[in-house]
């Protein structure tokens, strides 16, 4: 009697996860399609600060102001092959308007060595926010694009990449 | 043979007065980190660069922070308005003080 309660227990709780393991897997599944693939993005969540680099790249430049989710979009193959050549695209639908525009955008790599890789400053003479380079990384990390407007609003948009060859050393 | 600091611009070939026009910079650099060690396991010092100001006619219209997290001969494109005829000249310095640059013309098409 004891027994077959705590087995059904045991399969109430195992199913519950079974249930959770299945639906991550699909959503993982999801963000592992390549970025020109993905038609929408799934919703991340910001995610957390991971070192005290980081969180000084974010106190010197924005000073605890908030930054919002949207409006920059941030591609990048969700599987880099070799860290030493990472391309990343950046484009942002904000206007680039004499009274308003973007005045800045940074791409931070969470946990490379300097991880604030590059920074953008614009003035309304560039046109649409439509940026293309090539970066290092270590290891696998999360990705930060955030634009600074002229009015002082940040945007941003965050990827997870994944890294096999360390291209920083 | 590389030479360290050769910067070429690509923009399109037909322009006119108003296009927001792609612009793809170039640049020889090894771009070095400081953590990777040399064939007799010495570590190859860091020698990147670091600033770089784009200018267009007589105004600074983009100014870059880069740091040895980009990659070996950096490339960069953005877009430009292409408003007036004038150079467009892209001008880098490293950690070591050395400044390269790269110039090209935007000129109208005439028809």
């Amino acid at each position: 009697m004891t027994d077959s309660i705590e087995r059904r227990r045991f399969l109430q709780a195992f199913g519950i996860l079974g249930l959770a393991a299945a639906i991550e897997g699909v959503s993982g599944a999801s963000k592992r399609l390549p970025a020109a693939v993905r038609l929408s993005r799934p919703g991340p969540d910001d995610p957390p600060i991971p070192n005290e680099a980081v969180q000084k790249i974010y106190d010197e430049r924005f000073q605890g102001r908030t930054i919002q989710h949207g409006k920059v979009t941030l591609d990048m193959p969700t599987m880099a092959e070799d860290g030493r050549y990472v391309p990343v695209v950046i484009e942002s639908e904000l206007p680039m308007a004499a009274d308003q525009y973007v005045k800045s955008v940074f791409l931070i790599v969470d946990h490379n060595p300097d991880p604030l890789v590059t920074a953008f400053h614009f003035t309304p003479a560039i046109g649409p926010v439509k940026l293309q380079t090539r970066i290092k990384m270590k290891r696998t990390s999360w990705i930060r694009a955030i634009a600074e407007t002229s009015t002082g609003e940040l945007w941003a948009d965050y990827l997870k990449v994944e890294t096999t060859l360390n291209g920083c050393g | 043979m590389p030479e360290t600091g050769r910067t070429k611009i690509v923009v399109p070939d037909r322009i006119q007065r108003g296009d927001i026009i792609r612009v793809q910079v170039l640049v020889q650099h090894p771009m070095d980190t400081g953590f990777f060690r040399d064939a007799n396991a010495n570590l190859i010092p860091p020698w990147f660069i670091q600033d770089v100001r784009v200018r267009y006619g007589d105004a600074e219209v983009a100014r870059f922070e880069w740091t040895s997290g980009i990659s070996k001969d950096p490339m960069v494109s953005f877009q430009l308005r292409a408003e007036q005829e004038a150079s467009l000249t892209f001008v880098s310095r490293d950690n070591r003080g050395n400044e390269y640059t790269g110039s090209t013309e935007i000129k109208f098409a005439t028809t």
